[in-house]
């Protein structure tokens, strides 16, 4: 074998040998290197260093450098944020820098059943820190801003019911009280001029949201929307309640958080099931059974809910049906009724309400002030409408119609809008046709309100 | 004498009793050895015990078959560990990525050489295509190897493109939409086609599970199969194609021409330009050491092209797919994005008519041109109307390849890749 022509062979085996090593070396290091490690060695140091006693010190150098997380079937999670922030539920690490901040909140929401991406949202496999924040291209999700963090309250607590998500609570009110749902569906309710809104907050970032509110066309050339007049305080807050806007249908457990006994739950099943065909608040409702105004007095808790279940176990005769309520609404019905003897407030159930009260809570519900202006009063601008350039108010059409024309109106809606300058483009914003959304009964309730808007005693109008 | 150190653990094991069971022969030093090292070996013995000067030129093959031969292997290998941890399932593929990326020893690193490989073996197998046609390899009598080189290069495509929707993400997901549309352009059977393809209209559920079934089993069960053929025609066929030289036997030897006194003809019974027919022994030299160790040194070089690009450049992943969002351009995989092209003037004549007649050209090939000219030698001179065809052809491909992978942005409409792309933006 001592050929000369093969010697050049052994030169290449070796040189094509050594660099296959050392690409298997190369490849083999970058995998052993990971982030995570550093962040978990970081960990171990400081507990040796807090160790008092040689076992705690012997525990905290035992202390396995891996990969930890939690597993989370239910919510198709699988949440790695613990591999680095290694010291969420110890409360001694509080003030802690990040990666090993403590995190409250551990009694009410246990990150064993939770997880971490379901609220602060990010990319709970991933085991970078830009990966797992979620700061990458092609991952949707990235990390919510602590300043919009109660916007995942809501994916199961109703926004109204939580007590600790205030800013959420209000940025349902903004939404409602702007008109959004003129344009935009959100839970099958709005109209169809602009998108659904039903994941908008998986979709969009705060800073897109922001703009969009401010100037609609810079983000979305074209679009119809007029700019939004609202203040810091609303802005922001409507922008987390978009935020909160995921569409995520969350699983049992989770799920039933919305549902949990509430005095808000239990107005609903008041209202749905028809309690005031019998009995009466504050002076309206049927006679047949008792006002129930002072019933929280006069009842214990236990005993109300026992009555919900089987009214006749409790009060033998009573004429009340069984409704077959199951026990969570039994107990949301009784905390709807022991808090009314706090609230003097007048309830606003709409068996009790007249028509044009009624209509006013339509004409809110469709998010109609969205173009014609907070109660019809107009001034919201569509350009080049011959309309002065505006929707038109609304305070004037007692005038203009009978009751059956605006309720044509309504319900057939008008999709060309008369054009100030037939050269420039036509205006965005048009009456959708509300038939099939809207029912009857609201429809009429309504115009009855539309009529009631003209001002007393003024009959000049046209 | 001065032996170097794994040179003498090698001796001394062949020397043992489980050496030489294994090794009959041993590191040969004899060329009755060489030779019988060849024959006694399984992994050699599909080549001859002796290889002509010609084949081993690297100038000439370029060594593309056997590269493409080696990123196969690469890829069954690769391949077999990514299924250790992948599920074909549309809620658990994607995730299956993620795992790999972040929590698996060398997940990353295996899906990358996989990616890698997988693109190069694509390439690959085309280079050698044009190399086995600028060469004239193709001739009589290795016809019908060519037929097989042609079946292969269609279940390589086939494979890469089942494979790229595994991943389950945008990039997957719309690549074989788009693919997948184009085979629904060809008449009266592209909607059934894409139907038996997808098991169902849309990509889904269905379609992965299929294409997973395909890209595991079936395609590289037929694959190894063929290359198996493959490999073995071309020895039965006189190994590498040469040119010819005077006294080649070239005609069908007939088996009543073999001498009846040898059983063991049988065994070489061969056509054409045998090693051993009218050969100048001095134009050959012992497979063992210099084909097979050519062989080793290739596979490490390619071994190592892998591994330095799985190293370094990461096999995209890209979002969740997601059938409500198609991406702008939605493009095929870059194979197919010359196709895509054609299919952008007209669905029919691009989708259809020219792939289908290439691919029958293609086929076709070595039973329309037969004259024995140019046959073994790059360019010849006798072959410049064949060669100017297929150049011509090979480069509307290329060009129109280049033109739907670079040129095509929103709505396949024309954009220039080094100006800053136009931002598209859409409702909320």
């Amino acid at each position: 074998m001592n050929d000369p022509s093969l010697r050049k062979f052994y030169g290449w085996f070796t040189a094509l040998g050594l660099l296959v090593g050392l690409l298997v070396v190369v490849g083999y290091y970058k995998d052993e290197f990971r982030e995570w490690k550093v962040y978990q060695r970081k960990f171990v140091q400081e507990e040796t260093r807090r160790a008092t006693t040689p076992q705690q010190k012997l525990l905290a150098e035992t202390t396995a450098v891996q990969v930890r997380q939690i597993l989370l079937p239910e919510l198709h999670r699988v949440d790695r944020c613990t591999t680095c922030h290694l010291a969420v539920d110890d409360p001694s690490y509080g003030g802690y820098p990040q990666p090993l901040a403590y995190h409250p909140l551990h009694d009410q929401h246990p990150f064993e059943k939770f997880g971490c991406t379901i609220c602060h949202r990010g990319q709970g496999r991933a085991t970078t820190v830009a990966d797992a924040h979620g700061d990458v291209p092609h991952w949707d999700e990235p990390m919510l801003p602590l300043q919009y963090i109660q916007a995942s309250c809501g994916q199961c607590h109703q926004a109204a019911d939580n007590p600790v998500a205030p800013e959420l609570a209000r940025g349902q009110q903004v939404f409602e009280e702007s008109g959004c749902r003129g344009c935009h569906k959100l839970d099958g309710i709005g109209g169809i001029i602009g998108p659904e809104l039903d994941k908008v907050g998986a979709r969009r970032s705060p800073d897109w949201l922001r703009k969009h509110f401010l100037a609609p066309a810079t983000v979305t050339p074209g679009s119809a929307m007029p700019p939004q007049k609202l203040s810091e305080t609303n802005l922001e807050a409507i922008i987390l309640f978009m935020l909160s806007q995921t569409g995520e249908a969350l699983p049992g457990y989770y799920a039933s958080m919305k549902v949990i006994p509430s005095a808000s739950q239990g107005q609903r099943l008041f209202e749905q099931k028809g309690c005031i065909a019998c009995h009466s608040i504050d002076g309206s409702g049927g006679k047949i059974g008792p006002a129930l105004d002072d019933v929280g007095l006069r009842r214990k808790p236990e005993w109300m809910i026992q009555h919900f279940r089987d009214p006749q176990a409790v009060s033998p005769g009573s004429v009340m049906p069984r409704f077959g309520f199951t026990e969570a609404e039994a107990r949301a019905l009784t905390d709807f009724l022991v808090h009314l003897r706090d609230q003097k407030v007048a309830l606003s159930l709409p068996a009790l309400m007249s028509p044009v009260e009624r209509g006013r809570a339509v004409f809110r519900k469709y998010g109609c002030a969205g173009c014609h202006g907070p109660d019809g009063k107009g001034g919201v601008p569509n350009p080049n409408a011959k309309t002065a350039q505006q929707v038109p108010g609304l305070i004037y059409v007692a005038d203009g119609y009978t009751k059956a024309e605006l309720k044509a109106r309504i319900l057939n809606g008008q999709k060309e809008i008369n054009a100030l300058d037939p050269k420039r483009p036509p205006p965005p914003l048009y009456m959708p046709p509300w038939r099939g959304t809207i029912n009857d009964a609201e429809v009429d309730d309504l115009v009855a309100y539309l009529f009631s808007l003209k001002p007393k005693g003024d009959d000049a109008g046209f | 004498m001065n032996v170097p150190l794994p040179k003498r653990i090698w001796q001394a094991f062949e020397r043992t009793r489980v050496g030489r069971s294994i090794f009959r022969v041993g590191l040969p030093q004899s060329n009755l050895e060489r030779a019988q090292a060849m024959v006694s070996s399984f992994l050699l013995h599909m080549q001859p015990a002796k290889v002509n000067r010609h084949s081993l030129r690297a100038s000439y093959s370029l060594g593309l078959g056997l590269v493409s031969l080696y990123l196969f292997l690469i890829l069954i290998g690769t391949g077999v560990l990514l299924m250790f941890y992948y599920v074909p399932s549309t809620q658990q593929a994607y995730d299956a990525m993620k795992d790999l990326q972040f929590v698996v020893s060398a997940g990353l690193l295996i899906r990358n050489m996989h990616r890698w490989a997988a693109h190069l073996m694509v390439l690959f197998v085309m280079l050698h295509l044009c190399r086995v046609f600028y060469t004239g390899a193709y001739k009589r009598p290795r016809e019908f190897n060519w037929l097989l080189g042609v079946g292969l290069f269609i279940l390589t495509l086939a494979l890469s493109f089942t494979g790229y929707l595994l991943p389950w993400d945008q990039l997957a997901f719309w690549a074989i939409t788009v693919g997948t549309s184009i085979a629904g352009y060809a008449p009266v059977i592209g909607q059934k086609l894409r139907y038996l393809m997808l098991g169902g209209t849309t990509v889904g559920q269905e379609a992965l599970i299929r294409f997973y079934a395909l890209h595991v089993f079936v395609l590289p069960a037929a694959a190894g199969l063929m290359v198996a053929i493959h490999l073995w025609r071309v020895r039965k066929d006189g190994g590498l194609s040469r040119p010819d030289e005077p006294g080649d036997v070239v005609e069908q030897i007939e088996l009543s021409q073999l001498p009846t006194n040898k059983t063991y003809g049988l065994m070489e019974l061969a056509r054409g330009t045998t090693p051993q027919v009218g050969r100048n022994p001095e134009d050959e030299v012992f497979s063992w050491p210099h084909l097979v160790f050519r062989e080793i040194l290739l596979f490490l070089l390619v071994v190592a092209v892998v591994l330095f690009l799985a190293i370094f450049w990461n096999a995209p992943l890209e979002e969740f797919a997601n059938p409500i969002h198609p991406p702008n351009p939605a493009k095929a995989p870059w194979y197919f994005l010359g196709l895509q092209e054609l299919v952008s003037y007209s669905a029919f004549w691009g989708g259809v008519v020219v792939p289908g007649l290439l691919v029958t050209a293609l086929a076709l090939l070595p039973y329309l041109d037969r004259k024995r000219v140019g046959i073994g030698q790059w360019f010849a001179r006798e072959r410049v109307v064949a060669n100017t065809i297929f150049s011509l052809c090979l480069l509307a491909a290329i060009v129109f390849t280049i033109i739907g992978t670079y040129f095509r942005g929103p709505n396949w409409g024309w954009v220039e890749p080094w100006r800053k792309p136009p931002v598209v933006t859409e409702g909320p």
